[in-house]
């Protein structure tokens, strides 16, 4: 923590470009933090349909009302209004879900690096048995709880299945392990092969292209942000994880920690005390550029359209509105320009922590 | 060198067929059956009946065509509380009221009894009857006590004394439904076999033919949809990919050059300023600057053109392609160009402090001849590999700018599907996504043999 506050400041005396960028970002989150004390004449939703398409300062408003300041797009609402509001949108929608992702993301990536594919031993009991108890688990904790909420039941009946859900997996667990035990083939402990099998789970992911699986993904669930949200998580933890498998591969290699290896720490404590504070940094510019594009991914999903619904303000709809009158230029350029101009300091900050990161070592 | 490729063929399938199978899965789990909205409309039917039921007889005879009315794995695990005939009834809202009945009483067989003599009574109903009792019939359908439905039961009896027989053994099966209701059957799961006769036997076995099942708009096979649309969207990439490549190659070779100062400190920021700026807001902008008669109008705005293409030999017919396909084609290769000449670059200036290029410079040879002889060979290596990652990435940025520009290709086909819900081409899609990635490895692989003889010994 100490390390990246260092970094930070450094970065902040010895490059202007980081110091603007920062300034920027700032400045994005107080304008989106005082919003709703700030003097607008129109909110975002707001229809004005004597009003439409306006050019930004413009001159011919004869009615009473107060002037868009920077125009209007198709139904009269007001640019100005959206595009502040979008800040709001953008962040509360990839601030979460990459915070997510890169917990996620550090978690699995940082336990398959440590333990690789031969350190965790596991019995073959034990194992059988938890595969054994994962069924009474997904009825009784995912199936049973998705009907109730379809149909509507009320808090006591998730209560009795939760519990059920628990106990019955507890018990499958605890009376099958030592019966699976009795048998030879079960009576051994076998690798756990934790890297590969992370690997492997990327992989398969990966082999679509991530905008093609948002989109397909998005046709089967219903629009609505948490639903996006928990896509956009799915999608998004590969990158940090393998990020911070790699790092981990690398920091098991140092000399303190094969010295705190040998004195006989608990695999928790190593991973928690020694090696995360090492991992943070790379997290961090993952963190930003990930942001970044989350940004750019939630815009051209409200730009197409798919994946939420058209009442969210949000800079992609600003600028969709454009297919409908092309020479309505402030429509892309003014959201586009804001958006563009996010994502250059996003990537701006994580250049230079990145940078001045490699400097260190 | 061909079993190699052969062995990447073989790890592939069951990666694709993972995929494939849950999105299928997935598709079909979800609710809202494709046409369901269109096809049963059971509101507008009201006045007229004869055409509500030939609607239904339709609804049912499509879902019958394309194999929906089968269960959908080979096994289910339902809750007990569910009739296990569930898969079979239809129309899609008849389905949500059965479950929520047969849920809500834990009864699934008295529920299946009522629910059919409910439709029974239904179907021998008059104009005039049914808007008499309609309000009872509501809150038959959306009843929460058990109370309300002997209520609103009771009220139809009294309201159609004419039809005594039937009112009487709905109202009986009513009874038995609240009488034998029990509260937490649906605690217990229920196993049944389906066997072979089920979607995703038959799904699976027309993807091993080949088949990837009809589309469900138009009913024409995926395959052909799929290959309509596939050849403008490669030609799209290929191109993009080709010229962006070279460009960023030619770029970085002025960069690295020893007088290449000035290029470095202008390139480079307007590199990243242009990677900063998302792919459609770059689209929408040039096609605003242009293509809009509002600015300047240099290329045609959207599609791919109605002229006919017979009579025009290949040389015209290419010049037309071009036309349309120049302003997407610029998108494509301005978004991938900073990306591809900071990889070109990188690489190339790794290379440049070697030995070897020391060498080259001492025994006097020109720089064009050490940059494009010596550098480049050892450069390209790891940039292949890039380059193989990277075509995936462009798929996605076709399907933005298909969409932008309405170009009939695969990227447009997939947002069209996915707002009509067409499952059977999503899935398709996402095989030939698939496919490509796979592809595109295999090129790598070859193309990396071809840079590096070192390889090619190795592998033979």
């Amino acid at each position: 923590m100490k390390k990246l506050w260092h970094i930070a400041r450094e970065a902040w005396q010895l490059a202007p470009a980081f110091r603007l960028s920062l300034l920027y970002l700032i400045l994005l989150a107080l304008v989106a933090l005082a919003l709703p004390w700030l003097p607008l004449a129109y909110g975002p939703n707001e229809l004005d349909l004597e009003q439409i398409f306006q050019a930004p300062l413009g001159w011919g408003n004869e009615t009473n009302k107060p002037r868009h300041w920077l125009g209007t797009d198709g139904l009269g609402r007001d640019v100005l209004a959206n595009v502040l509001y979008g800040i709001r949108t953008a962040f509360a929608i990839s601030l979460p879900v990459m915070v997510m992702a890169s917990l996620i993301g550090l978690a699995l990536g940082a336990i398959a690096g440590l333990f690789g594919n031969h350190r965790l031993r596991l019995s073959r009991s034990l194992l059988a048995a938890l595969l054994f108890a994962l069924l009474p688990f997904t009825y009784y904790g995912i199936y049973l709880p998705t009907m109730l909420y379809s149909q509507g039941a009320p808090y006591s009946d998730f209560l009795l299945t939760g519990t059920v859900a628990i106990s019955l997996s507890l018990v499958f667990v605890l009376v099958s392990a030592p019966l699976f035990r009795r048998m030879s083939f079960f009576n051994r402990t076998i690798h756990f092969p934790t890297d590969e099998l992370l690997l492997r789970i990327i992989e398969v992911q990966t082999s679509i292209p991530r905008l093609i699986l948002i989109l397909v993904l998005a046709a089967i669930v219903p629009p609505t942000l948490p639903a996006l949200s928990v896509l956009l998580v799915l999608t998004f933890w590969t990158g940090t994880a393998r990020l911070a498998r790699a790092e981990m591969l690398r920091i098991r290699e140092l000399p303190f920690f094969e010295a705190a290896t040998s004195l006989g720490f608990t695999q928790r404590r190593l991973l928690v005390r020694h090696a995360l504070p090492l991992l943070l940094g790379p997290v961090l510019v993952a963190f930003s550029f990930g942001l970044a594009g989350l940004l750019m991914l939630e815009s051209t999903l409200s730009f197409l359209n798919i994946g939420v619904s058209t009442d969210l303000v949000s800079w992609g709809r600003m600028i969709a509105g454009i297919r409908t009158n092309t020479s309505a230029w402030w429509l892309v350029a003014i959201p586009g320009a804001m958006l563009s101009l996010t994502v250059l300091a996003l990537q701006t900050f994580s250049y230079y922590i990145l940078r001045f990161l490699q400097h260190k070592k | 060198m061909a079993t190699f490729i052969f062995r990447r063929l073989l790890l592939a399938i069951p990666t694709l067929w993972f995929i494939a199978s849950v999105i299928f899965l997935l598709s079909k789990l979800m609710p809202g059956a494709f046409g369901s909205t269109s096809l049963g409309q059971q509101e507008a039917g009201y006045y007229s009946r004869s055409d509500a039921t030939s609607r239904e007889h339709n609804y049912r005879q499509f879902l019958e065509a394309t194999g929906q009315d089968l269960p959908l794995f080979y096994f289910s695990i339902t809750s007990a509380a569910l009739p296990d005939t569930l898969h079979r009834v239809f129309p899609e809202r008849d389905r949500t009221f059965l479950k929520k009945l047969s849920w809500q009483y834990g009864n699934p067989m008295a529920a299946t009894h009522f629910f059919r003599s409910l439709k029974e009574f239904e179907k021998v109903l008059s104009d005039t009857e049914r808007l008499q009792i309609q309000q009872h019939l509501f809150s038959i359908y959306s009843h929460q006590e058990h109370a309300e439905l002997r209520q609103a039961l009771s009220d139809i009896a009294q309201q159609l004394p004419a039809r005594s027989a039937i009112t009487s053994e709905l109202i009986v099966k009513g009874d038995t439904l609240r009488t034998d209701s029990s509260s937490y059957t649906y605690l217990l799961p229920s196993l049944q076999w389906h066997g072979s006769q089920n979607q995703y036997h038959r799904w699976i076995a027309g993807m091993l033919k080949g088949s990837l099942g009809t589309s469900l708009r138009d009913g024409r096979p995926v395959t052909i949809v799929l290959g309509e649309a596939v050849g403008n969207t490669w030609w799209l990439l290929l191109a993009s990919i080709v010229v962006a490549a070279l460009l960023a190659l030619e770029m970085a070779i002025l960069m690295i050059r020893r007088s290449g100062r000035i290029w470095r400190s202008t390139l480079l920021p307007s590199l990243f300023l242009l990677d900063s700026v998302p792919l459609f807001v770059l689209a929408m902008l040039l096609l605003v600057l242009l293509a809009s008669p509002a600015f300047l109008q240099l290329f045609p705005v959207y599609g791919m053109g109605y002229y006919s293409t017979y009579d025009q030999n290949w040389l015209q017919q290419t010049g037309q392609w071009l036309q349309f396909m120049a302003l997407p084609m610029l998108c494509l290769v301005l978004a991938n160009l900073p990306y591809l000449t900071n990889q070109f670059y990188q690489a190339m200036a790794g290379v440049a402090g070697q030995d070897y290029i020391r060498t080259a410079r001492a025994k006097g040879l020109s720089e064009h001849r050490v940059i494009r002889r010596h550098m480049l060979r050892n450069a390209l290596l790891p940039v292949i590999t890039l380059l193989s990652d990277y075509l995936p990435t462009l798929v996605a940025g076709a399907v933005i700018v298909e969409t932008i520009f309405a170009i009939p290709g695969v990227g447009r086909l997939l947002i069209d599907t996915v707002l009509a819900r067409d499952y059977p081409v999503i899935v398709g899609i996402i095989v030939i996504a698939a496919v490509f990635r796979l592809i595109s490895h295999l090129l790598s692989d070859l193309l990396y043999a071809l840079a590096d003889p070192r390889i090619r010994a190795q592998v033979s």
